[in-house]
């Protein structure tokens, strides 16, 4: 197993900055996500440690040595394009030897390899097919398969599932979480999807503009986003803009804002009178007719103003005293209805500062 | 979830829609070609039957035909036109250095193109446009012009040669003209387009992924080529070196003008016998085996080469 440690990775094309300064130490064995919108640099992260992009600035290291000036084929990396890319004039058992010949790995030692992994991405029986001859699904497991055969130290995936269909992109997320798991290879994984990046990292890089704005796991990532941007990208948020007021013996902060009080979690060591941005997931949010009953629920009265059903659940919209609105999630069973007044009701410690 | 106004607007074009519906369904019949509409080939056919077919047969028929010296020729059938071909050693050593020519130009044209070819194919210079150019300029001028620019390059008082006897580097200056090294030069120059162009075709559908993958596999960059992108590429190949080889044991102009009539090869040798010798059913049989000899090799080559191909769709 290998470690990967990125040190001050700049990437420029022409006047725009691809990736800015960017440093991150992969651990042994360690699935870690790069995730953030197109163009965020997370590709051209991925191309440098491949070698296939060449930095301007910073190190590559894997297991301390520094490869940053090696070309591709010395580096021993296994990678699975977007598009799969197979060789098209090769069948899946020449698409999966061309590794293991370049390596020159005796013939029978070839064969036994190929036929292992072949076993373990379920699709023995297929080796004299064309990849023409494949569904899109099996194209992507020959892919991981011809990335995983060379036994290579790191495995890096560029968007892998991005062309598959929903159902399909669902189940290969488990899939490859628990292949991962079962070679123990240090993996790194390119996608914009949050849902993949969260199902199946132990780490998730949020990347923006070619910086890391967070790196943290799933939980970590969406319940305390360090800025608002993070928020944003993953999940819906409701955001309200408010001032510390005091801070209580248990560590939470109560903010006064246009809404009320509310007492909520932060990070970060705020007095009395700083501005605070309060964070509430629509899914943290329980509608109610009654006010809190307790001191741990902090409660916001409002108007629902439109309600809709999407199945596994309802999203209500209630509209605030100051004019703002509070998007909501409630069961798909709730009873609210458009013109009713109620209190949203959400635990303190789901209620986040975001520190600014 | 706000728009119920919307939703009950949609109930006009709902029935706009449904009108459309049908109308959809005609066009899809519609694409079944009528009956006679046979008739829309009849004036391509009737002018390839006129000027290609025709003259083709009134050739074929030449070829069978006896010589005469007082007419066009004589009456009565013959094979002896054939068999003189044949067997006379003679024209069979000006088809053999024909064949031989048109396929060095050919491999020539493919170890010139195909590098050009994947350069373009692959780059993102913003000179792109006029690399194009370079490729395609030598079909933007005449090929009688063109022959006359390398008259004055390679002949024996031309600019190179002048240059290297100036410079004292020869003293009777170098074949470079009336010999099949200035044919093939000439051959070569002139149908270099038509390697490049299937070529970079060929390259361009190529995913550049899979050259990347093939890097990462651990393969060089000379391995990625050998084993990559040249076979993936070979259709390209296979239409360049075809169309190469066909115009080059087909053409005329290009020897005549730099190899004078000192390079035997089979067009200037027919255009001979028809115009100088006026044997013309002699002349008609030779265009016909020369025809034949191309269409042989050019089938044993696609043979040869679609070996290769299985793979590829």
């Amino acid at each position: 197993m290998t470690k990967v440690t990125i040190s001050r990775l700049t990437k420029r094309f022409g006047t725009a900055i691809a990736v800015d300064d960017l440093s991150i130490e992969i651990g042994e064995g360690e699935l870690v996500s790069l995730l953030g919108p197109s163009g965020c640099g997370k590709t051209t992260t991925l191309r440098s440690i491949a070698g296939f992009v060449e930095p301007d600035v910073g190190q590559i290291l894997f297991d301390g040595v520094d490869i940053t000036s090696l070309p591709p084929e010395r580096r021993n990396i296994g990678m699975v394009f977007q598009n799969y890319a197979l060789f098209p004039h090769m069948t899946v058992r020449q698409n999966l030897s061309f590794g293991l010949e370049m390596r020159r790995v005796a013939r029978n030692e070839m064969a036994e390899r190929i036929d292992a992994v072949l076993d373990i991405v379920q699709l023995a029986g297929l080796e004299d097919r064309y990849p023409r001859e494949l569904s899109g699904g099996q194209q992507q497991r020959v892919a991981l398969a011809r990335g995983l055969v060379i036994e290579p130290a790191v495995l890096l995936l560029d968007e892998p599932l991005a062309n598959l269909d929903a159902k399909l992109r669902e189940e290969m997320r488990f899939f490859i979480r628990s292949l991962q798991k079962r070679v123990g290879i240090t993996t790194v994984y390119v996608t914009h999807d949050q849902a993949e990046a969260m199902v199946i990292s132990d780490r998730i890089v949020v990347m923006f503009d070619g910086r890391i704005r967070q790196i943290g796991d799933a939980t970590k990532i969406y319940a305390r986003p360090v800025s608002r941007e993070v928020a944003d990208f993953i999940g819906l948020s409701n955001f309200i803009d408010g001032r510390v007021k005091a801070r209580s013996e248990d560590g939470y902060y109560l903010v006064e804002t246009p809404l009320g009080e509310i007492r909520c979690r932060s990070e970060l060591t705020l007095a009395a009178g700083d501005a605070a941005l309060v964070m509430v997931r629509p899914e943290s949010v329980r509608l109610s007719r009654e006010p809190p009953d307790n001191p741990d629920l902090n409660g916001i009265t409002g108007r629902v103003r439109d309600r809709f059903y999407l199945g596994n659940i309802a999203g209500y919209r209630v509209l605030c005293g100051d004019g703002s609105v509070l998007q909501v999630q409630e069961a798909p069973w709730h009873a609210g209805a458009v013109g009713d007044t109620v209190w949203c009701l959400f635990k303190s410690e789901l209620a986040w500062i975001i520190p600014r | 979830m706000d728009h119920p106004p919307i939703a009950l607007d949609s109930g006009p074009a709902a029935v706009a829609g449904a009108s459309v519906a049908p109308r959809g369904g005609r066009l899809v019949s519609a694409r079944r070609l009528p009956k006679n509409s046979v008739l829309l080939i009849l004036p391509t056919l009737l002018f390839l039957a006129c000027f290609l077919v025709a003259p083709y047969f009134n050739m074929l028929v030449m070829s069978f035909r006896n010589p005469s010296t007082s007419a066009v020729y004589a009456p009565g059938f013959t094979v002896a036109n054939y068999t003189r071909a044949l067997t006379d050693p003679y024209y069979f050593g000006v088809l053999a250095q024909t064949v031989v020519l048109g396929a060095v130009t050919t491999l020539i044209c493919v170890l010139i193109a195909y590098p050009v070819a994947y350069h373009l194919a692959r780059t993102s210079s913003r000179w792109k446009g006029l690399l194009y150019v370079g490729v395609l300029s030598p079909l933007l001028v005449g090929v009688v012009i063109r022959c006359y620019g390398w008259i004055i390059l390679l002949a024996n008082n031309g600019l190179i040669n002048n240059a290297v006897k100036k410079l004292g580097l020869v003293k009777l200056g170098l074949p470079l003209m009336y010999n099949s090294f200035g044919v093939g030069v000439g051959l070569v120059h002139v149908f270099l387009p038509f390697m490049v162009l299937p070529i970079l075709s060929a390259i361009q559908s190529i995913d550049p992924a899979l050259e990347d993958a093939a890097r990462s596999l651990g393969a060089s960059r000379a391995r990625t080529m050998a084993r990559i992108v040249i076979p993936l590429s070979l259709p390209g190949i296979q239409a360049g070196a075809i169309l190469v080889f066909v115009l080059s044991i087909s053409a005329y102009v290009i020897p005549i003008l730099l190899g004078a009539l000192k390079v035997k090869l089979m067009p200037t040798l027919v255009v001979q016998l028809l115009i100088d010798a006026f044997l013309w059913p002699f002349g008609a049989a030779l265009a016909f085996i020369l025809a034949a000899s191309g269409g042989i090799v050019v089938y044993l080559f696609i043979r040869a080469t679609g070996r290769l191909m299985r793979g590829l769709r």
